[in-house]
């Protein structure tokens, strides 16, 4: 985006090309067009260092991993790879503190969309497309949706995550005579009778503020027409006032005046209330799509339905399910970004497909992955949700606009202190500070629509 | 002439043994002072260097106008004055206790050791223990209700008229500790005469503590209050974040300064607008500092007498 990048990107042409020439040899078959070729594979020994996220959402990956690496440093003797498993919070902190520094991890997670390209704005990783081939790229699920700047691929998606499916458990809704909602009404209504009784509709937590970020998405979502009107509000293009980006908050407003939610949700984070619906406090809660199948598991594939949530609006995508999917990218300052690009690839091999499936339960972000091996009813319809499902939006928005304005937004919403039309004209507020305050914001997010 | 040599020559001696006596120690603190120059001076000519940057391009006051008219960082600024009202507090509270075990003395090392022990325990542990304690669900609320009280309970942390002052605390709940110790070890110090002359006059508990006691520890006092003013300014960042997941929240309720300074870094990645504010946190740290040096000088510097 800047001349920095143009000549960081020229100076890394130049030094691959150098170093192709020097020679070198690998035994992979795949093979990128540029940067990656055989000859500039090291012969020397090399650490890579892997910074990931992902054991909390897709128990087994942590396993997966280390399997991954292992058998990839089988096959190449002179290759170490170092993974070190980070917190939710520190994710996101700790990457750039280390891009400030331009030194830690050559390979980073990276959640979609906005997560993958403002690192790239801010030149800490190089596109993944620049060291992988095309047509191996064109493989990796949401790609070109989420991860894909002017033309670039960014990150490379690893699993897929249906954002986010409503487990309903049916024998709570079956004592008070309930069925399990899919309008808005039908929940306001669940709403009102389980409230009456002493019973917690939705089991939420707000404390952290990430499942801010989730209803925002889960709701939002039923009002836009595409994920361009949403870059068109953070570009100033639209406003996050008018009725599709604002009519969301209403919605959550009124969950909160029929008694949704757990009481408490303010002071709990979200995985502490999704307790309360294991132990069967609530009807209803809101997972991560890679947990889901954990969840249903817990309470009992026969007790529980698998759903969206219940549609309030007439968009294209009400009644859909987002679909996301979780990436890595390379750093620019890696020594090996080849070697850190093969060992992506390598993870997209059918084996580790298949093993990840396995071990996670959960979607790769590979369309060569063999469907026809997904047995489990829940996690079939699962992935049939995130093979038609809608952009997850709040990957389009800028994450200082997603902290600032929808998590505190939906926390003082919940709480009672806000209401939704005054949260909406705070989230355009924030909206146009950012605009003020990040002078490159309209120019990325352009790049990032054209 | 030998008599006006022998007159005017010890002159120059004392200038030599004072100029070697102020240099001679300089070789024994050099190491130190050149690494504190390092850390210190250098990182803090980096962050003044970045506030007036973007892109790597001189900005001029852009940054420090674009901070300060952020609602959110005057938000900030606001909760961490407010946490001052802790500061007297604060004073009180160990001075208070700091008193009644002076008075006591039975069982004051068990005593001591109790009160202390708030202070020297790791705030994310504080933070941990309290979120859980706090929440509306939790422990005290449920002490509360068993106890008939339950008009008292509240939804501490989550919500936002009533966080930040649960912070505060949790926060003095911390910090005093440290002053009953300092308080106490002072007035162990103090001339027993004193208090002798004193009850002889007919000087009660009050009069006594009031006339005798505080006047002579002010000096320890002024440092209490200008370290724990700087506490509440620019050191609570580690109990919002533990307390809150790094939100701040409900809503903006327990943003302070810190918080902000981290999130605008580290989350929103705009370090420039981040360094602006950090120099104008630092600034009115420096204030309170400079505060704490002129009232000592006034005092005649006899703090730790």
């Amino acid at each position: 985006m800047n001349a920095r990048r143009s000549v960081a990107a020229a100076l890394s042409a130049a030094a691959l090309l150098a170093t192709a020439a020097c020679g070198g040899g690998s035994s992979d078959e795949q093979r990128p067009a540029n940067a990656a070729s055989p000859q500039s594979f090291p012969t020397e020994d090399v650490t890579l260092t892997m910074w990931w996220w992902g054991e909390q959402e897709a128990p087994g990956a942590k396993q997966w991993l280390a399997d991954t690496v292992k058998a990839y440093e089988a096959k190449h003797s002179n290759i170490t790879i170092k993974t070190v498993l980070q917190t939710t919070d520190g994710l996101i902190p700790s990457f750039e503190a280390a891009a400030a520094a331009e030194q830690g991890p050559d390979i980073e997670y990276f959640w979609g969309g906005i997560y993958s390209q403002q690192p790239y704005w801010s030149d800490s990783i190089v596109p993944v497309s620049d060291y992988i081939p095309a047509d191996e790229l064109s493989h990796y699920t949401n790609a070109a949706l989420e991860d894909t700047y002017d033309g670039r691929t960014l990150t490379a998606p690893w699993y897929v995550n249906p954002q986010f499916p409503v487990l309903a458990r049916t024998d709570v809704l079956d004592e008070h005579g309930l069925q399990v909602p899919t309008t808005w009404d039908e929940l306001l209504n669940v709403c009102d009778v389980l409230s009456a009784g002493g019973v917690t509709t939705l089991a939420g937590g707000v404390k952290d503020g990430w499942f801010g970020g989730w209803l925002y998405s889960m709701l939002g979502a039923q009002s836009v027409a595409s994920k361009d009107d949403v870059t068109a509000a953070v570009r100033g293009d639209q406003s996050f006032a008018d009725p599709n980006h604002a009519e969301w908050w209403t919605r959550l407003e009124e969950t909160r005046e029929h008694g949704c939610w757990n009481d408490d949700i303010n002071s709990l984070e979200l995985y502490q209330a999704q307790q309360r619906w294991v132990d069967g406090d609530a009807a209803m809660t809101i997972t991560a799509g890679t947990d889901a199948p954990n969840f249903v598991e817990k309470v009992g594939a026969d007790k529980v339905t698998v759903t969206t949530m219940p549609t309030w609006g007439d968009g294209a995508y009400a009644g859909k399910m987002g679909t996301t999917s979780q990436t890595v990218g390379i750093t620019s300052w890696s020594k090996y970004p080849q070697v850190a690009a093969d060992f992506i690839m390598f993870m997209h091999t059918p084996d580790r497909l298949q093993a990840w499936y396995d071990q996670t339960g959960s979607l790769p972000a590979d369309d060569r992955f063999d469907m026809s091996k997904v047995d489990d009813p829940v996690k079939k319809q699962l992935f049939a949700y995130a093979a038609d499902g809608a952009p997850y939006l709040e990957n389009f928005i800028p994450s200082a606009l997603d902290g600032k304005a929808v998590f505190a937004g939906v926390q003082l919403v919940l709480q009672g202190s806000k209401s939704g039309e005054e949260a909406a004209a705070d989230m355009q507020a924030e909206a146009e500070r950012l605009r003020r305050t990040d002078r490159s914001l309209v120019d990325n997010f352009e790049g990032w629509t054209d | 002439m030998t008599t006006d040599v022998a007159s005017v020559g010890p002159a120059p001696r004392p200038v030599r043994r004072g100029l070697a006596h102020r240099l001679g120690p300089l070789p024994w603190v050099a190491p130190a002072a050149l690494a504190i120059l390092f850390v210190f001076a250098y990182s803090m000519f980096e962050l003044a260097r970045q506030s007036f940057q973007y892109e790597d391009a001189w900005v001029g006051f852009e940054n420090f106008s674009l901070v300060l008219s952020d609602p959110l960082f005057r938000t900030a600024i606001w909760h961490n004055t407010l946490l001052l009202l802790a500061v007297p507090v604060l004073v009180l509270l160990a001075l208070l206790v700091a008193v009644m075990l002076f008075e006591t003395r039975r069982g004051i090392v068990a005593y001591r050791a109790i009160l202390f022990l708030p202070y020297i325990l790791p705030i994310p542990v504080i933070g941990v223990v309290f979120g859980q304690l706090l929440q509306l669900n939790g422990a005290l609320n449920g002490t509360l209700d068993g106890l008939g009280l339950g008009s008292l309970t509240h939804d501490w942390l989550g919500n936002p008229q009533l966080a930040l002052w649960t912070m505060g605390g949790v926060i003095v709940w911390k910090e005093v500790g440290f002053g009953i110790v300092l308080f106490l070890a002072r007035m162990m110090s103090l001339p027993e005469d004193v208090y002798e002359s004193a009850k002889l006059d007919g000087a009660g508990f009050f009069r006594m503590h009031w006339h005798v006691t505080i006047p002579q520890m002010r000096p320890l006092v002024i440092f209490y209050v200008i370290s724990e003013a700087i506490v509440m300014v620019s050191w609570v960042f580690n109990y919002v974040f533990v307390m809150t997941n790094g939100q701040g929240g409900p809503g903006t309720s327990t943003v302070v300064t810190e918080l902000y300074i981290y999130r605008t870094a580290f989350q929103d990645q705009a370090p420039e607008l981040a360094s602006a504010a950090a120099v104008l946190l630092f600034l009115s740290t420096l204030v309170l500092i400079v505060g704490f040096f002129r009232v000592q000088r006034a005092d005649g510097g006899t703090f730790g007498d």
